[in-house]
């Protein structure tokens, strides 16, 4: 463990970006205490002691780099390009965050120009980014856009000097071995195949016709609520699977299925077995689960 | 001789180009180096993909994109002889939620952005706390992610109302942090109570505050930001709201606003490739924001600045600032009133029949956010975004300049004209999307 004594310097790059990955993290609920472990070289909102073109400049590395947005190696910022700044500062830095789904595997900017954009060390779910030799300091925090307690997990651990234990796609097992379904408070309507009918209804499961790819995703979503209090589930909204390389897929509100099951089962389940269930959980009629839950309306 | 000066700290990066007699700022050229190609992405895919995409053209405003969205899709539903049924309930929650979203940018650009850059300039005692912004905007987000799921990027309006089903104890939960968020704001950033705050009818009433909205009421002053910034004095409002009233301004006389008169072009710097674009209605720039929508709602106090003070940096920063006030009023009647017993959803006919153009228009954060689509058979074929920050901060020639070009020449320095450029709160990220 290092001692608290110790600030390792932190400068966030951005690539080709929203800034929700920089708004998102705003809502770390300890932002003050976490930022007081770091001396901030360089952030795109918050204080820090430089400005973008001395970053630019080159001249001084950093212990951690955080990187948000997909990487574009021809675009600039502050005149220099982001080949030349993601080589130098990955190069000195000891740990890489790629913060989002757009640092971590392209994401949305990846789907609107494939030819150029990536993540750091991937592209999709393909080992093919800029540091993809360095992909052993990478920790992928995926998610469009990351969830602040996430980066405050992985920033955390960095000041404490505590190793990080990646998956296959370099993302914390921590983080991502659940699954985003996992703490979905829909859950006994997924098990009994009760599907939610409609939007708008706290009743019913959204993965059987809606599109939802709870089962399907690597997230923490329902066990780290956003926001301190909520999920997209918990309001209704299917999961998109953000956290996962193939995002943003097409038809976002739909489910494919054959033969009214979903085509894609949930992950690590047979799927002939996953159609036997079905047909066995669908027999049951529980009343309870065909009522509305509460007496609001 | 042109001097270039790299504003950051906005939303992504945007390049000045000056002209200078002495430090005095005779000609300035705005140039937003980075595009994304957001509007391209859409086509091919069905309607409802893009209530998930475009929240992701701004990390700051993605929820006024969800609602351009969906109320252009719901236009498209109605040119194609479908009309959409919405509840009063879901029109609410919608409203409530994109309230919130404004309250935390302002938050932000308050303490983050404008009393830094303020001192900067030399204004002694304003004691920047820009954490104090980051808190409060995650409060606001709270709120907000109680209905929509989350924030930043949700997309929980949908044709035909929201996907969530709240009961009383999401709404008990809300009116309880968003009392919270108005004693902090009433504590730190009026200095009094948002009630005597929003009956303020002349800027003299800030004169006692010992706030940090009283601070920057002085700095403003102190830096002679009122007699500095000026733009055209004409103003839209386009969106349709609870909080303001659409149309368009000269001065303060209201004129009909029609949104078909909006057009764009692509804006001009002659030393940088820029990917903004200049937004005029009819042939001529007008000025968007929440100076705009006070001054269409009648709001008292902002009248009275104008009166004073015109469209001055003072007028346009302290109507941003005080819409917090007006927002975290709104927020808490549309909370109060929220009728929980309606549907959240009506369902509408199924997209695939829907080839049509549909228009949606809100008041963003920044001022008035568009998007047309026009669809067959419920598939984009095309997509246009025409955002509040290409309104105000186009780059145009000498002998028609955009509001904030018009706005910095005349500055002193370079100093001063960054934060004139400031003064309108810039998104870099949604000005090329």
């Amino acid at each position: 463990m290092r001692s608290r004594l110790f600030k390792p310097t932190l400068i966030w790059l951005q690539g080709v970006t929203c800034n929700g990955n920089t708004h998102s993290f705003l809502n770390l609920p300890y932002l003050p205490q976490l930022l007081a472990r770091f001396e901030i070289l360089y952030h795109p909102l918050l204080p820090c002691s430089q400005n973008l073109e001395e970053i630019a400049r080159c001249r001084r590395g950093c212990d951690v780099l955080v990187f948000e947005g997909a990487f574009d190696p021809m675009m600039e910022r502050a005149g220099v390009t982001l080949e030349r700044l993601v080589a130098y500062y990955a190069e000195e830095a000891g740990h890489v965050i790629a913060a989002g789904s757009c640092a971590s595997f392209g994401g949305i900017f990846k789907a609107a120009a494939p030819e150029r954009n990536s993540g750091l060390a991937y592209a999709g779910e393909h080992p093919d980014g800029p540091l993809l030799g360095k992909a052993g300091k990478v920790i992928n925090l995926s998610g469009c856009p990351v969830h602040p307690e996430w980066l405050g997990f992985a920033l955390m651990n960095i000041a404490e000097g505590r190793p990080i234990s990646v998956d296959a796609l370099g993302r914390p097992t921590a983080l991502y071995r659940h699954m985003a379904h996992d703490g979905c408070l829909r859950n006994e309507y997924f098990e009994w195949k009760v599907d939610a009918e409609q939007f708008g209804r706290k009743e019913g499961c959204l993965f059987y016709e809606h599109g939802c790819r709870g089962p399907l995703t690597h997230a923490s979503c329902n066990r780290t609520l956003w926001n301190g209090v909520s999920s997209k589930m918990r309001v209704g909204t299917p999961c998109f699977g953000c956290t996962e390389p193939d995002f943003p897929r097409r038809n976002l509100f739909e489910t494919k299925t054959n033969m009214s099951i979903p085509e894609e089962v949930p992950v690590g389940v047979s799927k002939r077995a996953y159609l036997t269930m079905t047909g066995i959980a669908k027999s049951f009629k529980i009343k309870r689960l065909e009522e509305r839950l509460t007496d609001d309306d | 001789m042109m001097t270039k000066a790299l504003i950051e700290h906005i939303e992504g990066e945007a390049s000045l180009y000056f002209d200078t007699r002495g430090e005095k700022i005779t000609w300035a050229e705005i140039a937003f180096p980075h595009f994304r190609g957001m509007e391209r992405m859409l086509e091919g895919r069905k309607a409802t993909d893009a209530l998930v995409i475009t929240p992701r053209v701004c990390g700051i405003c993605g929820h006024a994109h969800l609602m351009a969205t969906v109320r252009a899709i719901e236009a498209a539903y109605a040119q194609a002889g479908y009309p959409v049924e919405l509840t009063r309930k879901a029109r609410s929650i919608r409203e409530l939620t994109l309230v919130l979203e404004m309250i935390q940018n302002h938050f932000k650009w308050l303490y983050l952005v404008i009393l830094p850059e303020l001192e900067k300039l030399g204004v002694g005692g304003i004691s920047p706390a820009p954490l104090k912004g980051a808190y409060a905007a995650a409060q606001a987000t709270k709120i907000l992610a109680l209905f929509a799921g989350q924030w930043p990027h949700s997309s929980y309006m949908i044709p035909g109302g929201v996907t969530c089903d709240p009961t009383h104890l999401e709404r008990i939960q809300a009116a309880g942090l968003l009392d919270e968020l108005i004693g902090f704001f009433e504590k730190e950033t009026a200095g009094v109570g948002l009630d005597a705050l929003l009956s303020f009818a002349s800027c003299r009433e800030f004169n006692p505050l010992q706030s940090d909205l009283g601070r920057l009421e002085k700095g403003l002053i102190a830096t002679e930001m009122h007699k500095k910034g000026m733009a055209y004095d004409r103003f839209v409002v386009l969106g349709e709201h609870g909080f303001t009233v659409r149309a368009r301004l000269k001065h303060t006389r209201p004129m009909k606003a029609d949104p078909s008169q909006v057009s764009t072009e692509p804006a001009v710097c002659r030393d940088e490739t820029s990917h903004a674009r200049n937004v005029r209605y009819g042939k001529h720039f007008y000025e968007v924001g929440p100076l705009a929508r006070s001054i269409s709602a009648d709001t008292a106090l902002i009248k009275n600045m104008h009166r004073r003070y015109k469209d001055s940096v003072y007028t346009r920063v302290m109507a941003r600032a005080y819409e917090t006030a007006v927002l975290l009023q709104h927020a808490k009647t549309l909370l109060a009133e929220l009728e929980l017993s309606e549907p959240s959803y009506v369902p509408p006919a199924p997209l695939e029949r829907i080839s049509a153009e549909g228009e949606g228009i809100v008041e963003a954060p920044r001022g008035p956010l568009m998007h047309r689509m026009r669809l067959e058979r419920g598939i984009v074929a095309e997509y246009g975004i025409i955002t509040p920050t290409q309104w105000n901060l186009g780059s145009s020639v000498m002998s028609d300049p955009a509001p904030a070009q018009k706005a910095m020449v005349g500055a002193a320095d370079i100093a001063e004209a960054t934060f004139v450029f400031r003064s309108f709160d810039v998104c870099s990220v949604c000005t090329t999307h």
